[in-house]
């Protein structure tokens, strides 16, 4: 059974088309989304994510659809994302980063009014969370010092304390070296292999065809390709539209 | 007939709210910052205005000068702190301008510069007639608050369309820094639209001051307040909105408010229509979400 | 008389300081520049002069209304912030302000321009609090009150909400923070704790007029946080104390009290915008640092 279906969405900015009758379903995988320069992908996760919604069509998670839904009530549902650029809470240390998305109540209920955050199990298991992206020296750092590579950690170990059943990733490779790339390869097959679903969006055509056990490719709003890495290699329309301009 | 004179009335109400709030707008779509010092530019062209008057006797001399004063001020104002907040996060410049209108009204209010009194600005109609139809009227006053408004308006529009700096403004409100990787001289435009936006507002301080004969030193408050909401309702950062904004709030200040008014002063009624403009149309009447 | 006049300062101060702490959770740690707080001063103040005045309820019954009755209009007013933000929103704010002493100016049931006088002094088991020493006690124990709440808050989720929200609305959302509600709940805890000093202003003035609730007043307040340290609890406090005091001080400044507000603002902006005690500033690293470096000669003349 498919967890994450899109059904024919389309979206408009104004009077440009930024996606245009987009359909693909996930399973159980690590899905990449590739495409190039403005062909719709992070358009998409904000759709998915529920930071915009879709002029038309429907996205379901688990059965439920979720195209109306705000983003702080998609992350309940268990569906987490990073930012292309990363959006660390800037002023609060690490620990506070991922405690925000550990348990953050729902309405400012009386609940929100007296509970403290920092209590003994949040912090066990933000020293969990730590631990897997290899952050636990940084736990009492201030966000705002930290170098890019370790923000994509950082806003990858938020999203895991949501507790995620899918994760979007938006670019995380992005301004990594070679070796902090590598690194987190293997951090996203490690997630995988834990039970996550993955769909990740990225620019680096290596890195997305090592990975990802399928492939599905946008350009100018349209899937013009979907498949599993090696046919997407072969593939004219994808070579034409996204490996000829590079 | 009275209808036509009302209108009438309105539209002259509508020539003070452009000149102030053209000044806003310009500034807002060039720097996106809320200048709310703006009011203290407004005062101080009236003040300066009324004393060139009172010492040399023709207004279109102390009107030249109070703009070029006024616009002095307010390149000043931008040399002095909005060049150095230009990539500070949006609050930081705009705490600043808060600071300098309460600064610069406290400042004015003292008695070595305007004292808590009101001055007369007996210039009268500056000569111009009188105009009378069978319809409406425009008294000498009236007359030269349209005449001046619509020289500005026309130096302004040609200005915008037609000169590379115009061209400048335009480019640097869409995004400073490829203006300025584009080649344009971010500085010295910036500083232009500041001189240019200040003059009017001088302008504006003038003529109010000769039309109700009274120049005091918190007279710029209410008309900023009231430029603020007419930018908000033309939409952020854009002149001809502004220009229609400030009809429609004349119109409906001489004719609505006139009917409600006994509730609240028509002022505050200005103020409610600012924050349910905000909620449900923050990008102006005519801008799109 | 002198030692009045000094308690009369002192009160104040006291009461200034739960303002800015109050002001600093909407500002400071949900990030809403507010530039109407004295609008829920006024709200707090002319709950409890009417309240008193026309319908003879005691007065702690009076001040606790007044606590709620702001904490729901701010609340209510807070609704802006949810399509506004930024400078928007400090437009929203402002008008917000306006309006609300035009209210108060032009409804005869709140006595118009005249204000509303003769509002008695609370008593509690017979004491009567009518300045001096008692009240002063008063307002201190509400500035503490105010202040551990501040405290407590920073430690709940609802103060890592609105601290989220202030850094990037979006991630808070993505990480399941609500901003819309988070934010009109910081609008809400700040306009009920200035109502909570409003109702203290009202009682111990004995008179309330509009002039006392204007845009300036916002400023004032807007300054204290500012200059002390945004976001903190030492900085509203530190602010609060010393832009009272420094007028009294110098009288020189007395007379020039909103300019001196003014060019402090601006010269903040300019040289330290985190204010003078603020997380970044000059001031902090270099007394945390001297702090940190005393100690550990401490220790090390210990062994």
């Amino acid at each position: 059974m498919s967890q994450l279906e899109i059904r024919s969405v389309s979206h408009w900015f104004g009077g440009l088309q930024a996606l245009k009758d987009v359909t693909f379903d996930t399973h159980d995988e690590i899905l990449g989304l590739i495409g190039p320069n403005g062909a719709g992908k992070t358009t998409l996760f904000n759709v998915i994510s529920g930071f915009i919604v879709p002029t038309s069509g429907e996205v379901r998670f688990n059965g439920k659809a979720i195209h109306r839904l705000r983003a702080d009530q998609t992350v309940r549902l268990g569906l987490a994302r990073t930012f292309q650029i990363v959006k660390p809470f800037a002023s609060l240390t690490v620990e506070e980063n991922v405690l925000v998305g550990l348990g953050m109540p729902y309405y400012p209920t009386s609940a929100a009014l007296y509970q403290r955050y920092r209590t003994r199990s949040n912090l066990d298991q933000v020293e969990q969370i730590l631990a897997k992206v290899h952050l636990t020296d940084y736990r009492s750092a201030q966000a705002a010092k930290l170098p890019i590579g370790l923000l994509r950690r950082l806003e990858i170990a938020r999203a895991l304390a949501t507790h995620p059943k899918l994760l979007l990733l938006d670019e995380p490779a992005a301004g990594l070296v070679a070796q902090e790339a590598e690194e987190l390869a293997a951090l996203v097959r490690d997630l995988y292999a834990q039970g996550l679903h993955i769909i990740l969006i990225e620019h680096n055509m290596r890195f997305a065809m090592n990975l990802c056990h399928r492939i599905v490719v946008l350009a100018q709003g349209e899937i013009i390709a979907q498949g599993n890495p090696t046919e997407i290699q072969n593939n004219e329309k994808v070579i034409n539209a996204y490996l000829g301009q590079e | 007939m009275l209808l036509l004179q009302n209108l009438s009335n309105a539209l002259i109400l509508a020539c003070t709210y452009i000149l102030m709030a053209a000044g806003l707008t310009m500034v807002y779509g060039v720097l996106k910052v809320l200048h709310i010092a703006h009011a203290s530019v407004y005062t101080v062209g009236a003040f300066v205005g009324v004393l060139a008057f009172t010492r040399l006797g023709n207004f279109w001399v102390a009107l030249a000068i109070a703009m070029f004063v006024s616009g002095i001020f307010g390149v000043l104002i931008y040399r002095s702190t909005y060049f150095y907040l230009l990539n500070s996060p949006r609050t930081v410049p705009l705490i600043a301008s808060v600071g300098m209108f309460v600064m610069f009204t406290d400042l004015l209010q003292k008695p070595f510069l305007m004292g808590a009194y009101q001055r007369a600005f007996p210039a009268g109609g500056a000569g111009l007639p009188a105009v009378k139809t069978a319809l409406f009227s425009f008294t000498a006053k009236q007359v030269l608050i349209l005449l001046v408004t619509v020289i500005l308006l026309a130096i302004v529009y040609v200005i915008l369309t037609r000169t590379k700096l115009g061209l400048s403004w335009q480019a640097a409100s869409m995004d400073r820094d490829m203006a300025s990787a584009v080649g344009v001289n971010l500085n010295q435009s910036i500083a232009a639209n500041f001189f240019l936006g200040s003059a009017l507002a001088g302008a504006a301080g003038v003529l109010v001051g000769v039309y109700n004969n009274s120049v005091f030193a918190t007279m710029g408050d209410l008309p900023s307040y009231k430029a603020f909401i007419i930018i908000v309702l033309g939409g952020m950062g854009s002149l001809p909105g502004a220009i229609l904004a400030s009809l429609i709030l004349a119109i409906v200040e001489n004719f609505l408010v006139a009917s409600i008014g006994y509730v609240l002063p028509r002022d505050s009624i200005a103020f409610l229509v600012l924050i349910l403009m905000l909620m449900f149309r923050p990008n102006g009447l005519l801008g799109r979400e | 008389m002198a030692s009045g006049y000094f308690l009369t300062i002192l009160t104040f101060t006291a009461m200034y300081i739960s303002l800015a702490l109050s002001l600093n959770i909407l500002t400071g740690y949900a990030g809403q520049v507010s530039l109407g707080h004295a609008a829920f001063l006024g709200i707090g103040a002319y709950t409890s002069a009417v309240l008193t005045l026309r319908y003879e309820v005691p007065f702690w019954l009076a001040f606790l209304a007044a606590i709620v009755l702001t904490g729901l209009i701010g609340t209510i007013l807070g609704l802006p912030s949810l399509r506004v933000r930024h400078d928007f929103l400090v437009l929203a704010t402002m008008g917000i302000n306006f309006v609300v002493v035009s209210v108060f100016k032009y409804v005869d049931f709140f006595g118009g321009a005249m204000g509303l006088v003769n509002i008695p002094a609370p008593s509690l088991f017979g004491i009567t609090f009518r300045g001096g020493v008692p009240y002063l006690l008063l307002t201190t124990a509400y500035a503490l009150f105010t202040l551990w709440i501040c405290w407590y808050l920073s430690k709940t989720w609802s103060g890592l909400a609105f601290q989220t929200i202030r850094n990037d609305e979006e991630a808070a959302a993505s990480l399941g923070v609500n901003p819309a509600r988070y934010k009109i709940y910081a609008f809400g805890i700040s306009a009920a704790l200035a109502g909570g000093v409003g109702s203290l202003y009202a009682h111990f003035l004995g008179s309330v007029f509009p002039d006392n609730f204007v845009f300036v007043e916002s400023i004032g307040m807007l300054s204290m946080v500012i200059f002390g340290g945004i976001g903190t609890l030492r900085g509203p406090i530190v602010g609060a104390i010393l832009l009272r005091l420094i007028p009294e001080l110098l009288r020189f400044i007395q007379d020039y009290r909103f300019t001196f507000y003014g060019a402090l603002l601006v010269l903040m902006m300019l040289f330290q915008p985190m204010g003078l005690l603020g997380n970044d500033s000059w001031l902090w690293q270099h007394l945390t640092r001297w702090f940190r470096s005393s100690a550990r000669s401490a220790k090390e003349d210990v062994r």
